[in-house]
């Protein structure tokens, strides 16, 4: 009997803190968890164009999925993608983190237009870069043109989204471009953080700026680097507005990620494009996964 | 005429909420609800051809109009109208249609997906015989799934060759091409004029497979063989993009084709940029409102001559079967087809009709004559076979690389797919 009000008394004592909670849990298993199971679900079923269920598909949107001549390189392409755009991003920040953490005149107004690409949305930052890399009247091409860098308008040359080789830099420089004030302000942030005594220690041990950069400023900026990136990643391997506005994945699928890979393919078959977002899924886990593994995040600074 | 310039990020949200909203069916109940006075509300679901809701000449004014001229001749039928643009109409419906909330009349770019669901009237069911035999007979059996109808004809387009006349005379060309070689000279001239794109051709995304057909049939080619077996990579295709592909060599189109949409390159026309393009009557106001009125348009040119028929793409509108209102919209489509707004959808957007007595009241404008005398010839994409949604979005996707690459290998790859499963 002793016994078993101590244990009803620890139920509800555990149940506690459920009130405070409870909505935040609601709402993560509607928002999130949700979704994911579903996506699950959809990616073993037979649907309809139009989204009426057809039964149990078993693996074969997996084997089709699997099958398409271009999913390697869109996997692979997609890798690249999220590589190249996030290490430009983090090394690019960490470079204006540093410059917008000095005293300088006009600091104020420097910050304020670091937030611009921020404020305007993907979209329109991608379509005006279209606009502005068109053959006959971009801007980009016009300035070219009247440097004599460019023989004329209209023409192969002046059509750098034409071509893989050419548009996949101006893809990446487009999302490299949007992500820096994020990436940036984080790493502000961290720096906000870092105590100044530890410098004018450094200092008086005379050690030289680099060397303070290398084992004081990035060490201590470790936490804030981190949570960058990780988000940086996620973000640029979900990224889907740039491509989608500027190029559509072509020529071919050859400026295609996989998430313009996964919009192409649910046109015609929603069970292959949940597959599509279920690797998508994995494979965002696995970088985090490996990210955090390499980045060592919970071993203390020493 | 199907205004899907599907680049927007709105797209990739639609994307995102489409797939984790699949599998939320079930909903509200069909059967026809009647409110106690016993009268009926239709739900109508239209595509905009307009310029959506604030341009004078967007689709709610338009339906707005037809639909309080029916609700004064039937007090007792209520018609509740949507209008969706064509970006997002597919989806939205998708949604509709797992959500148990169908509308009773659609009116959009495609009927068939609905037809394999059984969400679709018959067409005898819901359209009087007097209307059904208004429709071009062409055009009408493209609304059956296996011998019985159930999309009805809305509008439609066909297609024919614009040239500039400026350019052309620039060049010192008289008379527009009807071969392949003729093309090909005239473009050299332009481009030793200056023109910079002397053959605009969008092999983009937006419209690929329709710039495709028409080459093909320049060449007696096509998607499907009398037989009705898929022909993607025939000899007469891979030759037609043979040829294709040397005018891109020589620079004498639009710069990587593959990448670009018809809206740009009609832009680009409008602008005075391109030679020659194929279009349609809605590409009309367009080049008007860039400025460009100067321009001819003539049949497109084939390999041995002039085209004899065209490229048509028909919308359609459908009527669902769950809410049961069958008998009210039968009178609604009978009056729409016998009303003046066909007409009305023809001077505001330049569609054409798919009557007979559609085309006679049309037959006195000069601009669309050319299209009015191609259209009960006109050849039509095979959209009812279930594997050319997997076919188009292919097309649209890869064929600009039949310019680049290798023709034969990439048509092959496309009728590879046609040939799946």
């Amino acid at each position: 009997m002793q016994q078993q009000t101590s244990i009803l008394k620890r139920v509800i004592r555990a149940l506690g803190p459920l009130p405070w909670i409870g909505p935040a849990v609601v709402l993560i298993g509607v928002v999130v968890v949700w979704p994911v199971v579903t996506m699950i679900q959809s990616s073993f079923m037979k649907i309809s164009r139009f989204g009426v269920s057809q039964g149990s598909n078993g693996l074969d949107n997996y084997t089709k999925l699997f099958d398409e001549p271009d999913f390697g390189g869109v996997m692979f392409r997609s890798l690249v993608w999220v590589v190249a755009v996030v290490t430009l991003t983090v090394l690019i920040s960490l470079a204006l983190a540093q410059l917008f953490n000095q005293r300088f005149p006009g600091r104020r107004i420097a910050r304020w237009a670091m937030i611009a690409p921020w404020a305007a949305s993907v979209l329109m930052t991608a379509i005006i870069f279209k606009w502005m890399l068109d053959p006959e009247v971009g801007l980009i091409n016009m300035i070219l043109h009247d440097l004599g860098l460019l023989d004329a308008l209209g023409g192969a040359d002046a059509d750098p989204l034409g071509r893989a080789s050419t548009a996949m830099p101006w893809l990446v420089a487009v999302a490299v471009f949007v992500s820096l004030p994020f990436t940036t302000y984080a790493l502000l942030a961290g720096l906000a953080t870092i105590p100044a005594d530890v410098y004018e220690a450094a200092r008086m041990d005379g050690a030289s700026r680099l060397r303070t950069y290398w084992s004081i400023t990035l060490p201590l900026l470790r936490p804030a680097l981190t949570v960058a990136t990780l988000i940086n990643v996620m973000n640029v391997f979900n990224s889907f507005p740039i491509i989608w506005a500027m190029t559509h994945g072509q020529p071919g699928y050859s400026t295609a990620t996989s998430t313009i890979f996964m919009y192409i393919l649910k046109g015609t078959d929603i069970g292959e494009s949940a597959a599509m977002s279920v690797v998508n899924f994995g494979m965002v886990i696995v970088l985090v996964a490996i990210f955090l593994r390499v980045s060592k995040w919970k071993t203390e600074v020493s | 005429m199907n205004k899907r310039i599907i680049g927007v990020a709105g797209a990739g949200m639609a994307a995102a909420l489409a797939l984790s909203a699949c599998g939320s069916g079930g909903g509200e109940g069909g059967g026809g609800e009647k409110a106690a006075d016993g009268s009926v509300t239709l739900k109508l679901v239209a595509a905009d051809y307009g310029g959506g809701p604030s341009s004078p000449d967007g689709g709610d004014k338009f339906w707005k109009g037809v639909v309080d001229e029916f609700q004064a001749a039937n007090p007792k039928i209520k018609v509740d109208v949507q209008v969706i643009n064509w970006n997002d109409i597919d989806k939205q419906v998708a949604t509709m249609v797992q959500n148990g909330q169908v509308p009773d009349i659609l009116q959009t770019g495609d009927y068939s997906g609905f037809v394999k669901d059984g969400l679709l009237y018959k067409t005898d069911e819901v359209l009087s015989p007097q209307t059904q035999s208004d429709l071009l007979t062409k055009f009408a059996d493209y609304g059956k799934v296996d011998g019985t109808a159930y999309g009805i004809p809305f509008v439609s387009s066909a297609r024919a060759l614009f040239y500039n006349k400026d350019l052309f005379a620039k060049a010192g060309i008289s008379d527009p091409p009807k071969t392949w070689d003729e093309l090909k000279a005239d473009a050299e001239k332009l481009k030793k004029a200056g023109v910079s794109q002397p053959f605009g051709l969008p092999l983009g995304q937006e419209e690929a497979q329709a710039e495709s057909f028409l080459w093909f049939m320049g060449n007696g080619g096509g998607y499907k063989d009398a037989s009705g077996k898929w022909t993607v990579n025939s000899p007469q295709n891979v030759e037609a993009f043979t040829f294709l592909k040397g005018m891109v060599d020589a620079g004498l189109t639009t710069p990587n084709p593959g990448t670009k949409d018809r809206k740009k390159v009609w832009e680009d026309f409008a602008a005075g940029k391109v030679g020659m393009v194929n279009g349609g009557p809605m590409s009309i106001p367009i080049f008007e409102k860039g400025g460009l009125t100067n321009f001819g348009v003539t049949p497109i040119a084939g390999k041995t001559g002039p085209l004899d028929t065209t490229l048509g793409v028909m919308d359609w509108i459908m009527a669902f079967n769950k809410n049961g209102h069958k008998e009210e919209i039968k009178k609604f489509f009978d009056f729409f087809y016998s009303s003046s707004a066909v007409q009305k959808i023809s001077d505001t957007y330049k569609l054409l009709p798919v009557t007979t007595s559609g085309i006679e009241k049309l037959s006195s404008d000069e601009k669309l004559k050319p299209f009015l005398t191609a259209l009960p010839n006109a050849t039509f994409y095979p959209f009812t076979d279930p594997k050319w949604s997997e076919v188009n979005t292919q097309m649209k996707q890869t064929v600009g690389n039949a310019v680049t690459g290798d023709p034969a290998q990439v048509l092959g790859a496309i009728q590879k797919v046609a040939d799946a499963g």
